[in-house]
This record gives C-alpha cells, structure tokens and sequence, in this order.
C-alpha cells in the first residue's frame, strides 16, 4: 500500500522521473516510427510486387507449354479461381529513341484477361485525372490538363488495348506498354509525377537529330530477341519494331526501369511459340526419291517435307487470380491439383504434373528475395535502434540509482517501521514500471501521432526549415510509407515498460538490502 | 516454543529478569571502517520490566544509538569479538522481546517485530518529505497490514491517526507537508508515526536532540503523559542530564559499556 502512495507522489513530485519518462517515450516512439515506416515500406513494395503477378502462377520457361486455354478453361471452371491468363516471358535487347542499347524484360501479355487477373489497368500511367496526387500541390502535373484530356483518354485507351493507331496512316496496330523508367527520358518531378523530355540522337553525318519522347504519342522500340527451337536450343535472333500505346508504373523500380509488355501474339510469332505446321522429312522405302506437284511451276518436283500435323501454340507463364478471401497455400494446391488434371489430358504434349514444386509459386515466392532482403533491412534498423534504445535502461538506471541513493534515508525510515526487502524492492520495480506504462504510453501516442502525419510533418519542414528528407525525385514512392501496426505497438509498448522495469531492477535490489541502519545513518 | 526455549538446559546460564519485556544480554558490536575494526558495544546487558522508561545516557560515540538499534531488531549484534588482529567468538548475544528471541529470528519476523511491537522515534524526525502530516503517521499501519488489511481497516486507522495527530495538537495540520512544521511538530508527528500501530515498545533517539530547551520540554510532557495513559514501555537515548531525571531508570554507557545501572 505504502509503494503505491510513494510511487504516486514520487512520479507528481520530481523532475527525474519526468526525465526517464521522457527518455522512456522518445525511445519508444523513435521504434514504432521506424518500424512502422519500413513495414510500410514493405507493404507497399510487397504490393506493388504483386500488382503485375496475380495469385499463383504456371511457369515452364523458355519452350513453355501448349493447350494453355484448355488449361485457363480448366482453372476458371473451378470455384476458388476468378481468372487465369497466358503469358510469355523473356529477356531482349531495346533500342530506345536516342539508340541507346539497353537489356529489358519483355512480357507477352493479353491485354484484357492479364488486367483481369492483375492490377496491370491501373499502373497505366498516361491517363486523364481528375484531381492532383497527393504531393501535387500546385496541380503541374500535365494529366490534370482540360485541354489535353482527350488525348490522354485516347493514350489511356491504347494502352488498355495494347493498340495504337499509326500516326500516318491511321491503321490500328499492335502496340506495346513500356515501363515508365525504362527509357530516362520521363523526368521524375518534386512531387512524384513525370515530365516527358526531348533527347538529342546522333546522326552518321555528325549533325544531331531532337528527339521527341512522349512514347505514347509517336514513339516506339525496337525489340531484338533470341528465339529457342522447341527443344530449347536458340534460333536466330529477331528483331522488331514496337510502337508504344502507353507507359506503366507499378511502384517496383526495378521492373518499371527495365519491362515491357508487347501483345501475346507478337512475342509468341517472334519466339516461335505461335502455333505452326508440324512437318516431317519424307521417308519413303519404296520410293527413294518421291515427288509432288507444284501449283506454282506446274512441274513436279522433289517431295522433302509433309505435313503430319499442328503444332499447337505455347506460352511459359499462365497466372491465375484466386477468389476472394481463399488462403494462398491452398490456392496453390487447387492449381497443382487442376494443372495434374491437364497433364493427364493433354499427357505426352504437355509437361508433366510430377514435381510441379518449381513450377506452380505463390506471388510470395516469385517476390521472397525482395521481400526477405526488405525484411532483413527492417530487422537491421530495428536491431540498431534497439541498441539504441538500451541507453534508456541505463538512463533509467543512472536515475532510478540516483533517486534511490537520494531517497536512502526514507528507505531505513520504512525499513524502521516493518517494511520488508521485498516491500523496498517492490517500491521501485512499480514505480520503474509506472514510468515505464507512463513514458511508454506516452511515445507509443506520440509514435502514433507522428506515422500517422508523417507526411504532412514532412511536407512542414520542407516548406518551413527547407529540410526535404524524403524527394520523390530520388525515391520511388510519392509519400513516406508507414503502417501502424496495433501488434507492433503492444510489442514496443511492453518492451518499453519492460526497459524501465529492467533500469529500475539494480536500483530496486540496492535498496532492498541496504542494512537499515546504515541507511538511517546515510549523509 | 519461545517457553520452551527457556526450559531447555543451555538456556539456564540465562541470568536475566524473567519478567522483563527487553531483555539484552552479551550484546557485542563492532563495526569496520574500511581495514579498521571499530567496537562499539562490548558485552552490555539490559532488562527493561513492562511499563518502565529507561533512558541511556551517554556521549557522543558511546555505543547508545547501536544498542537502540540492535533492541529494536534493526541490526544483530556480534557472535564473534573482531579486533585488528583476530577475530574470536564470544557467549551467545540475546535480545528477547516478550520472550521471544531477536537474534534467531528471521528477517521477516524482524520485519513483523518492528511493524507491530516497537515504534521509532529518531532524532531528526526522518519523516518522508512527499507525504502530508497524517500520510507519515498512516504510512506505518499501510506497512503493517499491507494493501487490503488497510482498506479494510482504512477508516479505524485514519482515526487513530486523526486522535493521536490531536493529541498532540497536529489537527490543524493534517494536510501539511513536513516542511511547512517546526522542529517541536515534526518531531510529534514521528512520534505519533511510532504509536499508530500501539506499540509496547517506544524506542526514541535522541528525541529532543535536535530542539530547543522548551520544545524538547513539551515532547517529553507529551511522552510522559502518553506513557501514563497507556502503560507504554519506553527506552530513550539520549545525553542530556535533564531528559535522565524524568525517567524511571537511567543506565550510562560509556565507551560500549555500562558502567552505572
């Protein structure tokens, strides 16, 4: 009883335990913040890592896989799968509008079902908006422009639709998406947005040519890429110009810097995977050298070659979107367990469903070096903070040692009237974590209080002490990320109590066996 | 268990007052200053009888404030004699309250010693700065019966608080913190700090030390009627000759002896 009355008027009647609540807070608040903002980090990398992925998918790389709409009919049959799309993908060489050479990802996507099964619609970025992004204060952004609204619904159009009218003739033609960062030319701004730049390119004759390089508008790529035989031995390399219908960002650097989406049809038919005449050499035992006839000359001539079938067509990827709510794990297990099925059906002209342990991944396990190396990172900065942070036991240990060599008297005085070792010890303990509830709530508000307006304290500084910490001209994401997480809160919150129990532990004990009479003595 | 202690042959050579309250028997301390041994007390002997008001007198390092504190169980004294050069063991120190032994009590039976038989009074009143006047004198019976006894006994102890704090003409000053008193209201708080719990025992330490003539006059007309109207036993230490007059008995000490009973 006696610890709760001197706990109360100790914690209203001094200036050291405002310091230790205060180290208590700052510390506290100083760990939810920076966990909170690399959690938010790594959601929002974890979804924008998902964005172009959907749930689980079908890998066979390189030769692929064929019947592959038997298989989405499949897929798309069962309750737990929303949708499932084709995909093709591949590395290749672009040249981009001032010539540069640059390695790139190519993705051969259809567009519609590929925007079912993914957020692909919404990372176009060259769109009409109808109200600012959030670090746009002034509204520059050109998509917020009347006068070119139309322009951008047309771009925004194209892109969905993977097309683009010929900018002469006027003839629709397949186009492509490209990443938003993949040709340099789109300048990042202050506030998050783009700005399209005009390039110089070299001509042989050593005068310059300038370069437009709003991409959507006129420009294109071209592709070189290396075709494999279906056996996967490499073909001759092929080469082909793409126009661009529009350009995406989805939120991961590395793959707008370096993707681009071309119509399924056209990275099949440049890979070889479209579907073909299966032809055989003639082999006749009867007839050593047959013939036939050639519309073409009128004359019979060598037979070499017969058509003995179709090759059907083949894509290395089909993605698959599960319903809503249903687990990942089982979602892969549903697919697996659908693919098997397909293997047994088209058994002999697909691969089969044995070990499909590689080759069916959630969009986790495409993601886990990413994810893992952003969690490491969060760890890192957590462990340091941490160590960090244990200055506050020793802070609260230089205080609580200090208070209670201050308070040795009392301590002999309690000791004289019946108070007990365990009843001093207790004394302190409760009133290190009274500190600690006091100072830990406290920067657990304040932590709160600052992830939650992080931003706005951000933009604050900027404008008022000109201190900008976070550009989106050098990160990727407009805003600080953050992301209070209430378990990760309750966490800090009781480590933050604990670290004050623990300050006050030593202390707690040193008085506890103080003999009574030299504390009663103490000068 | 205690009456069987004193049936038990060793305990024989015990040549106390059987009847006494306190008694002390062979009390040794010695304390060390860093390599020093320093002896304090050298085998002194004590009986107090129930209702008795001993003062020790003495001066200054004597021993008295450690044989106060060695009868009220807040220090033990000495099974072995420490000098500079050897250390040797001495008969079987005793300290035995109503017949119950000290020195073989454990320090939680110490602890409910000193909560529920003795009362401390100290010469520089040592009251706790943050807690008001009635606070100070509750906080011992918060010690004695812990968080729920209190509660439960919450309304008789702040009234016992109230009563004694008026007696000792405090009321009017119940909400006031220890620095807002004088010398002479401090000092009646502590003792009215010591009594809460109804103490057969007061052992007060150079109660008036730290007064004026008068006011250190007016304590000890308010012990003195305390003991009068409740029978208490008191033991006091002190060095002043005129304190000495007033009590039953006064024992002197000198250089950790007793050299005048």
């Amino acid at each position: 009883m006696y610890q709760a009355l001197l706990t109360k008027k100790y914690l209203t009647r001094k200036v050291m335990p405002l310091l230790a609540m205060v180290a208590v807070m700052l510390s506290v608040a100083t760990i939810l913040i920076t966990w909170s903002v690399m959690g938010g980090f790594l959601k929002n990398l974890v979804n924008s890592g998902r964005t172009l992925v959907g749930d689980v998918v079908i890998v066979w790389p390189n030769v692929g896989f064929a019947h592959y709409d038997e298989l989405i009919v499949m897929l798309e049959a069962d309750q737990d799968i929303t949708a499932a799309t084709p995909t093709i993908e591949t590395f290749g060489l672009a040249q981009l509008p001032d010539d540069r050479i640059e390695l790139i990802s190519i993705k051969g996507v259809d567009a519609k079902s590929y925007s079912d099964v993914t957020g692909f619609a919404d990372t176009m970025w060259w769109k009409p908006l109808d109200k600012p992004t959030v670090k746009d204060h002034a509204g520059d952004d050109i998509r917020l422009m009347p006068e070119y609204k139309a322009i951008f619904e047309q771009i925004h159009a194209n892109g969905l639709s993977m097309t683009r009218p010929h900018p002469k003739t006027g003839v629709i033609e397949p186009a492509g998406v490209l990443g938003i960062e993949v040709t340099g030319l789109n300048q990042r701004t202050k506030w998050g947005g783009y700005y399209p730049l005009n390039t110089n390119r070299a001509l042989p004759d050593g005068s310059v040519e300038i370069v437009e390089s709003f991409m959507p508008r006129d420009g294109s790529i071209g592709l070189t890429i290396l075709a494999l035989d279906s056996s996967g031995r490499p073909i001759d390399p092929v080469t082909r110009t793409i126009p661009i219908a529009n350009e995406f960002q989805s939120g991961l650097y590395e793959v707008d810097q370096g993707t681009i989406f071309v119509p399924l049809e056209i990275l099949q038919k440049m890979l070889r995977l479209n579907e073909a005449s299966k032809v055989e050499l003639v082999k006749d035992n009867d007839d050593p050298f047959p013939t036939e006839f050639d519309p073409a000359t009128g004359q019979f001539v060598p037979k070499m070659k017969e058509i003995v079938g179709i090759d059907p067509a083949r894509v290395t990827t089909v993605l698959v979107r599960g319903a809503d709510g249903i687990a990942l794990d089982k979602l892969q297990d549903r697919v697996r367990m659908i693919y098997n099925d397909f293997a047994d059906e088209y058994a002999g002209q697909v691969p089969t469903g044995f070990q499909m342990e590689r080759q069916i991944k959630t969009w986790e396990d495409l993601n886990r070096t990413m994810i893992s190396a952003v969690e490491k990172e969060t760890l890192m900065v957590l462990f340091i903070f941490g160590i960090v942070s244990m200055t506050t036991v020793f802070l609260v240990l230089a205080i609580f040692w200090s208070m209670a060599t201050e308070k040795t008297k009392d301590i002999g005085v309690l000791r004289a009237l019946g108070a007990s070792t365990m009843g001093i010890a207790w004394l302190w303990v409760r009133y290190g974590a009274s500190i600690g509830l006091v100072g830990a709530a406290a920067g657990t508000t304040l932590g709160y209080l600052v992830v939650s307006n992080i931003n706005q304290i951000h933009d604050w500084m900027g404008e008022n002490l000109n201190i900008v910490i976070w550009d989106p001209r050098q990160y990727y994401f407009i805003e600080i990320p953050s992301d209070v997480d209430p378990v990760k809160a309750v966490i800090i919150f009781v480590i933050g109590v604990l670290t004050c129990v623990l300050g006050a532990l030593i202390p707690a004990l040193h008085s506890a066996l103080l003999d009574p009479v030299k504390a009663l003595r103490f000068e | 268990m205690e009456s069987q202690t004193h049936t038990q042959p060793k305990k024989k050579q015990w040549k106390g007052d059987p009847n006494a309250i306190l008694s002390a028997r062979a009390i040794h301390k010695t304390y060390k200053l860093g390599r020093l041994a320093v002896p304090v007390l050298h085998g002194v002997n004590l009986d107090v009888q129930k209702g008795e008001w001993v003062t020790i007198l003495g001066a200054s390092g004597s021993g008295k404030s450690t044989f106060l504190h060695l009868l009220g169980g807040l220090d033990r004294p000495d099974r072995h004699v420490r000098s500079d050069q050897q250390r040797r063991p001495v008969s079987a120190p005793s300290v035995k309250f109503e017949g119950r032994e000290l020195t073989k009590m454990v320090a939680r039976q110490l602890d409910h010693y000193r909560a529920n038989d003795v009362g401390f009074v100290f010469q520089f009143y040592h009251l706790l700065p943050e807690l008001s006047v009635i606070q100070n004198v509750a906080v011992g019976a918060m010690i004695k019966h812990g968080r729920i006894g209190y509660h439960m006994n919450r309304k008789s102890i702040i009234d016992r608080a109230t009563m004694l704090l008026d007696r000792f003409g405090l009321s009017h000053r119940l909400k006031h913190r220890p620095t807002e008193l004088s010398g002479g209201e401090r000092q009646r708080v502590a003792i009215a700090r010591a009594l809460i719990n109804e103490p057969s025992l007061l052992l007060a330490d150079e109660p008036t030390g730290n007064l004026d003539a008068k006011t250190g006059g007016s304590i000890l007309d308010s012990i003195f009627e305390l003991r009068q109207d409740t029978g208490l036993t008191l033991v006091m230490v002190t060095h002043d000759e005129r304190i000495a007059e007033r009590s039953d008995r006064v024992i002197r000490l000198h250089d950790g002896r007793i050299v005048e009973d």
